[in-house]
């Protein structure tokens, strides 16, 4: 059966999100830290992780600089205040929304 | 090249071309890394390349993340109609305009452009019909050179660089300095025009040797495109 990503949708962006709050990554370092830090739940496609943080980056949420680390040049993404508040949003959206399917569930459990 | 497929598709489906370099330049050092990452892992280079290109993902996978996100698209390839119809005789009329009018000032700052002013020196008649000669040589085949690069960048069809060849010829600018010793009110009589114009439309009639040279170096530029686009459908 294929997949539906609708309830996906927006998880990536949080994952990203909430990563670059506490320092600033670049996309192989983002793509390995939310595959390590959800247990591979989560894995957004190694390469399409950069689309998404170029629109997060347009929509003004992140900021990016080219910096060099032992001889590396790679783009650095770190957090906006725009995108502290985007996060702030999310976070509050899917907290509602983990509630929700946790009583769904909860209450499908006490039917059986 | 690695990852050259990549941006032709992204090009083709309208990714403006300074987003497409910057996706490619991240993507190569991505792939370095995983190489990295699974060198560590034991494999050899060779394995090591081919799994790291593995698990970044196919082009087709790579393009649609990106072509997904529109707000990368570039306006000539949202709206090219809105490029290569007004803007080539405008830039052609603009750029004749600017070089035509310095001429003119300088003239006129000497007053060689007077009424009744006597022919100009030397220096002057040089200078006018130099710069008429490059007017008339390079205005319309650059300006129709730059629409043919942009629709070269950004992998349009040829019909929109065709458009705007075809403005340029039919909307044609003709310069023309004339040193006329014998004329009692001007000593030298300079001027640009479009082609519907009938003064221009005489004058045009003594130059065709030089209006056709334009024309035919008016066409190059779109005739390298095609050329190009043949020899490279061949190869594929």
């Amino acid at each position: 059966m294929a997949e539906d990503n609708s309830f996906m949708s927006g998880l990536p962006e949080l994952a990203i999100l909430r990563l670059l709050q506490d320092q600033e990554m670049y996309g192989y370092e983002i793509v390995q830290a939310i595959a390590a830090r959800t247990a591979q739940a989560l894995s957004p496609g190694e390469g399409v992780i950069y689309p998404l943080l170029h629109g997060l980056e347009k929509a003004g949420a992140l900021k990016s600089r080219r910096k060099t680390v032992a001889g590396r040049s790679r783009v650095y993404y770190s957090l906006t205040v725009k995108g502290a508040r985007r996060l702030s949003t999310l976070t509050s959206r899917w907290s509602d929304l983990n509630g929700a399917v946790q009583a769904l569930m909860g209450g499908a459990l006490a039917v059986r | 090249m690695l990852f050259d497929n990549l941006a032709e598709i992204l090009l083709k489906g309208g990714v403006a071309p300074r987003h497409v370099r910057r996706y490619v330049a991240e993507l190569r050092e991505h792939l370095e890394d995983l190489t990295e990452q699974q060198r560590h892992a034991g494999y050899n280079q060779e394995d090591a390349a081919l799994r790291a290109r593995a698990l970044l993902g196919d082009d087709d996978e790579l393009a649609a993340a990106m072509l997904e996100q529109k707000q990368f698209r570039s306006f000539i390839a949202r709206a090219p109609w809105a490029v290569f119809i007004p803007l080539p005789p405008i830039i052609a009329l603009l750029a004749s305009r600017l070089i035509f009018g310095s001429l003119a000032q300088i003239g006129g700052h000497y007053g060689f452009l007077a009424n009744h002013a006597p022919l100009p020196p030397l220096w002057y008649q040089v200078l006018a019909t130099d710069v008429t000669a490059i007017l008339n040589l390079f205005t319309m085949p650059l300006t129709a050179a730059l629409f043919v690069a942009l629709a070269a960048r950004q992998r349009l069809k040829p019909i929109w660089p065709l458009a705007a060849t075809l403005l340029l010829l039919v909307l044609f600018i003709h310069s023309d300095a004339t040193f006329a010793p014998s004329d009692p009110e001007h000593g030298i009589v300079l001027g640009f025009a479009p082609i519907f114009e009938k003064p221009a439309q005489e004058v045009m009639l003594d130059h065709w040797p030089l209006v056709t040279a334009q024309y035919l170096l008016t066409l190059v530029p779109w005739l390298w495109l095609l050329t190009r686009r043949q020899m490279t459908h061949s190869k594929l």
